[in-house]
């Protein structure tokens, strides 16, 4: 456990194993922690992985259950979230990294492929968050009721208002797609992608299906690959593929 | 290509006599870099186009499996995608109908008669390990080969894969007496129906899995292998999954693949990635 600092952010983060750097994004939604590779994640790619690569993985700057907090930059969400994993990919001495990101990784996946296109290797993107026309307002629910108060709650220089606005601007300004980024971006995006579809009401599969089909360098598994749970290791083995694939030969 | 037919090809002579007996020369279409390997009474017509680790691709059209079908008729033409990186081989099958190869009907061991042409060619070539990429009746061929040569077969890609099917048991066997028997017994009049039936029988047993090995073999199987399903009489979707679920180093595509041109892209993305991570790194 280690924490990378700047300004006012403190970020928790681990390393594991050694190789070409891999940033592994949880999901959880806004409460996104290390925690949830061994709690809710269909498989924990910091074991799968740490063989092969440097595993990077860190709690989402004021996740509930995490170690890390900064400010709330309401004008900002998306990109102050990149801030942190960008910031600490420098902080660390790595240039080129690969990037696997679950649920809410996703998004943040896109947009570190817009913010950092050279340095990002190749990328996958597990049960992708992204908006679904049937329930358009999901995301700012979810988060006004399971991550809003709680922060609230730990931090008084955080009101909800400001929850409101930061959430806002998070999911509903851009309400469209994979809300960081636009389909002309995916289309012209050159940076190999593997997609692994879900289907839950926030992880729609039109959503991921639709950007696989776009990004011009795009692989996709099966789908379903969480269930039965015995399909879990064939998707496995399809990142391992894809990522050895695209790891530069001498890094 | 043999030097009699060169001879033939380059003179006009060989153009009229084409048109007087198209026949004659149904079975030696002209095309580009054919080559052949010779091995007893068989003659095996081959392709190569590329250069890299070998990447033996085997042709789809059942037992008429050609170089033809895998550049026309399969959902993507692998020699294209794949001369770039790897050195590409491909083969009509011994005694296809439209293809250039043949050899004795070997009705005691009809796979593994096949397979001896694939590894023979390989051998002829100076190709010790290789990969495999198998279009339909290719994957009962692949699975076969992996038996016979398991430290040959470095990785292998079965796609749109032959297997028994349960709601379909003769499918096969009714295919090939349909499609591919009646040409072959005009073209060798000493073999006779009841060679056929035999060999037919031998190749497609009913009921079966994959023909070639076991649900214990692909079990036990090490080399890693990535399916593209299929769903046709001929291509039993359970049949290639339960190979996928089954294999310890399986990997499968998203599926469909094929039904909408769009997708066939995604899939190719997908055994460029899968062969480049399996490639060794010195041939």
């Amino acid at each position: 456990m280690a924490f990378y600092e700047k300004g006012k952010v403190r970020i928790h983060y681990q390393e594991a194993g050694s190789g070409f750097p891999l940033l592994l994004i949880p999901g959880g939604g806004l409460n996104s922690t290390m925690a949830n590779f061994t709690g809710n994640a269909p498989f924990n790619p910091m074991e799968e992985f740490k063989g092969e690569y440097r595993c990077i993985a860190s709690d989402l700057r004021n996740a509930n259950g995490g170690e890390s907090s900064g400010p709330l930059e309401i004008d900002r969400p998306w990109d102050a979230y990149s801030d942190d994993h960008i910031g600490l990919m420098d902080h660390l001495g790595i240039k080129e990294f690969m990037v696997m990101g679950f649920c809410v990784g996703g998004p943040m996946v896109w947009n570190l492929l817009k913010r950092a296109p050279k340095r990002i290797v190749a990328a996958v993107l597990a049960q992708p968050s992204g908006f679904r026309p049937e329930i358009p307002d999901l995301f700012y629910q979810n988060n006004t009721k399971g991550w809003g108060p709680p922060l609230v709650a730990r931090r008084p220089d955080i009101t909800m208002e400001m929850v409101d606005k930061f959430l806002t601007r998070m999911y509903r300004t851009n309400a469209d797609f994979v809300f960081t980024v636009t389909r002309d971006f995916v289309r012209s995006c050159q940076t190999p992608v593997l997609i692994m579809p879900d289907d839950v009401p926030a992880h729609p599969y039109a959503v991921a299906m639709e950007s696989a089909m776009l990004a011009p360098k795009s692989e996709v598994s099966i789908f379903p690959w969480k269930e039965p749970k015995e399909r879990i290791p064939v998707a496995v083995r399809q990142v391992r593929s894809f990522l050895r694939a695209h790891r530069p030969a001498a890094a | 290509m043999d030097k009699k037919r060169r001879t033939l090809l380059t003179t006009g002579v060989a153009a009229a006599a084409t048109a007087a007996t198209p026949r004659a020369f149904s079975q030696q279409p002209a095309g580009k870099g054919e080559r052949f390997y010779e091995k007893g009474n068989v003659r095996i017509c081959y392709q190569e186009a590329g250069s890299g680790f070998p990447l033996l691709i085997i042709s789809g059209g059942g037992l008429n499996s050609t170089i033809a079908w895998a550049v026309k008729n399969a959902p993507f033409n692998a020699m294209e995608e794949f001369k770039n990186e790897y050195r590409c081989i491909v083969t009509d099958l011994r005694n296809a109908h439209g293809g250039q190869s043949s050899g004795p009907l070997e009705v005691d061991r009809p796979w593994d008669s096949y397979t001896d042409d694939l590894l023979g060619l390989m051998d002829h070539l100076g190709v010790k390990r290789f990969m495999v990429l198998g279009f339909c009746i290719g994957a009962p061929y692949i699975w076969n080969l992996i038996k016979r040569a398991p430290d040959r077969v470095v990785a292998a890609v079965p796609a749109q894969p032959v297997g028994w099917n349960k709601d379909h048991p003769t499918y096969m066997y009714d295919l090939s007496m349909k499609s591919w028997a009646p040409e072959l017994m005009k073209r060798q009049p000493m073999i006779t129906p009841d060679m056929i039936d035999r060999f037919l029988k031998r190749m497609f047993p009913n009921p079966d899995f994959l023909f070639t090995v076991t649900r214990d073999f692909v079990r036990k199987c090490q080399t890693p292998v990535l399916v593209l399903l299929d769903d046709s009489p001929g291509h039993p979707y359970d049949v290639a999954l339960e190979t996928v679920m089954i294999a310890p180093k399986s990997e499968v595509t998203l599926y469909p693949w094929k039904d909408t041109k769009e997708r066939i892209p995604v899939a190719v993305r997908q055994v460029r990635s899968f062969l480049r991570a399996h490639r060794p790194v010195r041939a």
